[in-house]
């Protein structure tokens, strides 16, 4: 290779990366901007919500006023934690043992079954809401968090099982092989080897759908309308005769997001740890 | 301490047959190698008696216990696997200790036979590690220890060494021959390579398409094997075959060159094995035939020549100082004291069928 043809495609190369780095930054710039806005208006007053200058006298009276008269969030954010927890604590230990089965047993129907859990998931939700509005009418689960709780479970179940089998099949059967020849019962294997090696994935899959059910907006929206009432749907609130109060509005948004990026930075870190490295080979 | 064995046993995935109908009866503290290809059934063989795989029929008899319906736990054995099957979240130590442990042995006696076990395969210094922190042998050394660490009826091996490089191969295998004889415990074998088989062996089953071909010691099947498939495939390198036809005492290759004098019977179709030691390689017209050097190699403490004889490939061991170019004719000439014949339709070894095999006993 010549010396200018090196020098060619050093250059090129340099070139697309810089193309690529412009782009990154294009791209997280548009998903960023409005949560930098939002972080913006919570600190600042009502009159300066409009202006877009980056200099204005910070003030945390926003996150006060959310949670007095007549907003109440603190409501809300109880709701919402106490439903999103629960349904993790019910879903997680259901999904673990069904993804179990279909990862190491041969089940009658097996393809059958994970697939209408899958397609379960593609059913709009908006399809479904009505009737289940006219069931918990009937049996007075309406506004309830136990309502909430069982439609959460619901939405979340398919996808922690497709995930928590993900994680199951990357188990080496000959570990669990392993252990049944030491001495272990079909039970002691799972406890001993089987959950102890899926943790990280049974901790993601535990925080991917905390997400799922802390952000979940329409069936909260119609199911609920005072007491079981959640965080995305307290944020309507804030629609005043006078406008939208956006400053308050975006106070409230933070106390939603904030969780939500510190479990997204512990995901992150159980994400790429390989816990089945050294157990074959 | 216990014999085992297996009366009619087989396994079928609907029409595919993985061990068909074997029988074998396995001495107490007899080191039985299951020897075969890979699909053969041996792994099969041995996941039925570690009772992993559910035999479709027959019976499995561990001592005097029939075990076929018993859970894998329940059998007493233990089991080295071919990917090693550690368990990555727990220590050295957890790992050794795991089968203790999970067998509710006291406290109190754990740790002495965790590190006793640990010593016994050198890895006393290594117990806080983790799996992922050992090398390949250090791994394999974690899970013989984890099989030693009780004493168990009968251990089971799937291959434990294929995983390693060459050259600890042999260390390992050398280490396991003088465990297992220390040790005195019943143990099965599988492993396809044939050089395992003879060194560690008590006795070797070579399998084929789910069938035991031969079951001896490994001089039995090295000096007598019964069929081309056994011939085929203990030695190395293999043993030459040729078809080719006896007439008036002399063996012809199939395209009619003469190629040793043997004492036999006319035959119109034969195939005849010989080991490459049993060939000498000599000077040009020294030889009872002539061939053209294919291939010479040096491996260092010897020497292979693959030379063109009669239209076919025989390989000739000869002495390390040996020197030949490829495409020099050379002679070259057949111990007809080590000869065997097979019959090629059926693969199996003429022995009185009218033709007199040489080697017969």
């Amino acid at each position: 290779m010549t010396r200018a043809h090196f020098k060619k495609t050093h250059l090129k190369r340099s070139l697309i990366k810089l193309l690529q780095t412009v782009l990154i930054l294009l791209a997280t710039l548009i998903m960023l901007v409005p949560i930098l806005w939002i972080f913006l208006a919570a600190f600042k007053n009502h009159i300066d919500v409009f202006q877009l200058k980056l200099l204005f006298t910070p003030t945390l009276q926003n996150f006060l006023t959310v949670f007095e008269a007549p907003y109440h969030l603190g409501q809300k954010l109880i709701n919402s934690t106490i439903v999103a927890f629960v349904t993790v604590l019910i879903a997680i230990p259901i999904a673990t043992m069904a993804a179990y089965s279909f990862s190491r047993f041969k089940l009658v129907g097996e393809t059958a079954m994970l697939v209408t859990i899958l397609a379960t998931q593609f059913v709009p939700a908006v399809v479904i809401v009505l009737p289940f509005f006219v069931m918990f009418r009937d049996v007075g689960l309406l506004d309830t968090r136990i309502g909430l709780v069982l439609v959460n479970l619901a939405i979340v179940m398919p996808f922690a099982i497709w995930m928590i089998k993900g994680f199951i099949d990357g188990i080496p059967i000959d570990t669990e092989e392993a252990a049944m020849v030491d001495g272990s019962s079909r039970l002691q294997v799972i406890r001993n080897i089987v959950l102890p090696m899926a943790a990280p994935g049974l901790l993601t899959a535990g925080i991917f759908c905390f997400i799922i059910a802390w952000n979940e907006f329409l069936f909260a929206l119609i199911l609920t309308n005072r007491e079981a009432v959640t965080l995305p749907i307290g944020l309507a609130l804030f629609k005043a005769e006078e406008g939208d109060l956006w400053n308050l509005l975006s106070a409230a948004g933070i106390i939603i997001m904030v969780p939500m990026f510190v479990l997204a930075l512990l995901i992150r870190k159980y994400f790429v740890q390989g816990m089945t490295m050294g157990a074959v080979r | 301490m216990a014999s085992v064995s297996l009366r009619n046993l087989t396994k079928r995935w609907g029409s595919f047959v993985g061990v068909d109908n074997q029988s074998i009866d396995i001495a107490d503290r007899e080191f039985l190698v299951l020897l075969g290809p890979s699909g053969c059934g041996k792994t099969t063989t041995m996941r039925m008696i570690a009772g992993l795989e559910e035999p479709t029929d027959g019976e499995i008899w561990i001592g005097d216990q029939l075990v076929n319906d018993a859970l894998p736990k329940d059998r007493d054995v233990a089991m080295v696997f071919q990917n090693y099957g550690l368990y990555p979240h727990m220590t050295v130590y957890d790992n050794i200790a795991y089968p203790l442990k999970v067998r509710d042995t006291p406290k109190e006696n754990i740790a002495p036979r965790v590190q006793r076990a640990a010593e016994q395969v050198e890895l006393s210094g290594f117990l806080d590690r983790k799996p992922k922190e050992l090398s390949g042998g250090q791994r394999q050394r974690v899970a013989l220890a984890r099989a030693i660490v009780r004493t168990p009826q009968l251990f089971l091996m799937d291959e434990p060494l294929s995983n390693l490089d060459a050259k600890l191969r042999v260390s390992m295998r050398a280490e396991l021959k003088h465990l297992s004889r220390e040790l005195k415990i019943t143990t099965v074998y599988v492993t396809h390579d044939q050089i395992e088989a003879m060194t560690l062996a008590d006795r070797v089953a070579v399998m084929k398409d789910g069938v035991i071909q031969q079951l001896g010691t490994p001089d039995e099947i090295y000096d007598d094997p019964q069929n081309l498939f056994v011939a085929g495939f203990i030695g190395s390198p293999a043993m030459n075959l040729v078809n080719g036809s006896i007439a008036n005492g002399v063996f012809s290759s199939a395209d009619g060159t003469p190629m040793v004098n043997i004492d036999a019977d006319d035959c119109s179709s034969v195939t005849l094995g010989v080991r490459a030691d049993d060939v000498t390689a000599i000077d040009k017209g020294q030889g009872f035939t002539d061939a053209v050097v294919y291939a010479y190699e040096n491996t260092g403490e010897n020497t292979l020549l693959t030379v063109l004889c009669g239209g076919q490939r025989i390989i000739v061991r000869g002495d390390r100082h040996l020197r030949k170019e490829q495409d020099e004719v050379i002679g070259i000439t057949l111990n007809a004291a080590n000869l065997y014949l097979f019959d090629p339709e059926s693969g199996l070894r003429l022995r009185d069928t009218g033709v007199r095999d040489n080697r017969s006993r």
